[in-house]
């Protein structure tokens, strides 16, 4: 058991997701960096659908009853190593404190989180206001048990940091164009990316918005339309909103570009103020860079 | 001709058309069933909205290009037509927030208002945005109003809104930009339930007034 005595910023109870629910609204969820949430399984030999704490800016205090192996990854955290599997003794507090650079800190215990499944997924979902067993952020007071979620045994030694993503501004972060190309002049993509987009201070699980201050992109009209993550819609103002794991299933603006899956990870890092600068890829790249995090975690591909 | 383009490294949309109309919405919801029928190798989910359609993939398994051409193969041999299910009856209080102001815009009296709504049948364009948000149309042209200049940020469940030539159900509580004339008491999500949203595209509703 694991006694929260501290909830932090903005902690939730998170696996890999719902996806395939969202012909009822419902977003797909789960990590919003789905690498450092994965690496953290792996660390302490978990299933890869077993839930984890996502932290936001500042971390939570966390008392455990017993002996857990636990592995904290993404962003630094202060006064905690992260990427390391390690042991949280009986009685032992783990406090993970402020969280950067990045925005994002992954806490793994032995097992995964033990709250219900619902609608396919153990994520809280913040616009449903359901799953992550409480349906809503943790609070202080919440008691957490370890559920048996394991695939192998924790690893011995911590994660190559070779095998982990670069964090901090500037962020470099790789799109496909489209799908509404043709609701753009020729040339917008390109002149997109070369520029640095600003992340505004709105933003949270669901999206995050850019400023792009020096450029003028004039947008038709669009019809609302189903979104994948990392969907960059750009506004009637020039603003653009980018989709994350809790982003709303449809949009109503024209999507210039879409981030490939293997950077969405970087997104979820940024924090307000960063730079952003987009840079097109093809699928060929896509496929390329999605493979090389999967061999990091040795996933199947 | 449709327009298949990538939607990222993992997704396809499929834009059938852009326009608001049922025979198109039932173009999209027969391109559903079929691709969900067929099962082409790589496919992992489909979401529709309005003309147009996402298919979600597994890269790993089949490529896009290979999907967009399986896509393909369904164009102008689909047996579409216009959706015509049941009306389901949603019991709305006539009493929201904008109601007045919308009357005062279209120069009508609130009770003008609320018999144009409540006097027709509508078809679910779509269920998205937000977990059972029912988009629905189209609504009577003395209705069709911009959205609010500045949307509110909390929205209660159940709100009844028009913005534009359509009108819509907010499921659960979310900000929200439509002008509000109305409340209804029915679920429309219900994580727990089998399916969790009330509506699905295609069904047919009607707003029928309460006190």
């Amino acid at each position: 058991m694991i006694e929260v005595l501290n909830a932090g910023r903005w902690t939730t109870i998170q696996d890999r997701g719902r996806s395939g629910r969202e012909h009822f609204g419902i977003p797909p969820g789960g990590a919003a960096d789905w690498f450092a949430a994965a690496a953290a399984n792996r660390l302490v030999g978990n299933h890869p659908d077993a839930a984890l704490l996502e932290c936001t800016v500042a971390g939570p205090s966390l008392r455990f009853d017993s002996d857990v192996h636990v592995a904290v990854t993404g962003a630094r955290a202060a006064g905690i190593e992260t990427w390391v599997p390690q042991v949280a003794t009986a009685g032992s507090t783990l406090e993970v404190g402020a969280i950067g650079p990045g925005l994002r800190t992954y806490v793994a215990v032995r097992g995964g989180i033990d709250v219900p499944v619902v609608l396919g997924s153990r994520s809280f979902c913040q616009r449903g206001a359901f799953g992550g067993g409480f349906g809503r952020p943790l609070a202080a007071g919440d008691r957490l048990v370890e559920a048996a979620l394991v695939d192998g045994e924790p690893l011995s030694s911590s994660w190559p940091a070779g095998h982990r993503l670069s964090i901090g501004s500037p962020w470099e972060v790789r799109v496909i164009g489209g799908p509404h190309s043709d609701a753009f002049d020729r040339g917008t993509l390109e002149r997109l990316t070369a520029v640095a987009c600003r992340v505004s201070p709105e933003l949270d699980r669901m999206g995050m918005r850019l400023a792009t201050p020096s450029l003028r992109m004039q947008a038709h009209e669009i019809i609302t339309v189903p979104m994948p993550a990392g969907a960059i819609q750009v506004t009637p103002a020039g603003e653009l909103i980018v989709s994350l794991a809790d982003h709303p299933t449809t949009g109503g603006y024209p999507v210039i570009a879409t981030v490939i899956t293997a950077d969405l990870p970087l997104l979820a890092q940024a924090r307000p103020g960063d730079t952003v600068r987009f840079r097109e890829a093809d699928l060929a790249e896509a496929d390329r860079a999605w493979r090389r995090l999967a061999g990091w975690l040795e996933m199947d591909t | 001709m449709w327009q298949v383009a990538a939607a990222g490294d993992r997704a396809l949309l499929v834009t059938i058309s852009r326009t608001i109309d049922p025979a198109v919405l039932g173009e999209v919801l027969a391109l559903d069933r079929a691709i969900l029928d067929r099962r082409p190798p790589g496919l992992i989910s489909t979401v529709t909205a309005y003309g147009s359609l996402l298919c979600h993939y597994d890269p790993a398994v089949s490529d896009g290009a290979r999907l967009a051409g399986e896509i393909r193969t369904f164009e102008g041999r689909l047996d579409a037509t216009v959706p015509t299910g049941s009306v389901v009856d949603v019991p709305t209080r006539y009493d929201g927030p904008d109601l007045t102001d919308v009357a005062a815009k279209i120069n009508l009296r609130a009770a003008e208002v609320i018999e144009l709504h409540a006097g027709r049948e509508y078809l679910v364009y779509c269920v998205g945005f937000a977990p059972g948000f029912t988009y629905c149309g189209t609504l009577d042209d003395r209705l069709a109003l911009p959205r609010r200049a500045s949307p509110r940020t909390r929205v209660p469940a159940g709100s009844v809104g028009i913005a534009g030539p359509q009108t819509g159900i907010y499921a659960v509580e979310s900000p929200g930009g439509w002008n509000l004339i109305g409340r209804t008491d029915m679920r429309l999500f219900d994580p727990a339930a089998d399916p969790p949203a009330r509506f699905k595209p295609g069904d047919r509703l009607r707003f029928v007034p309460v006190e």
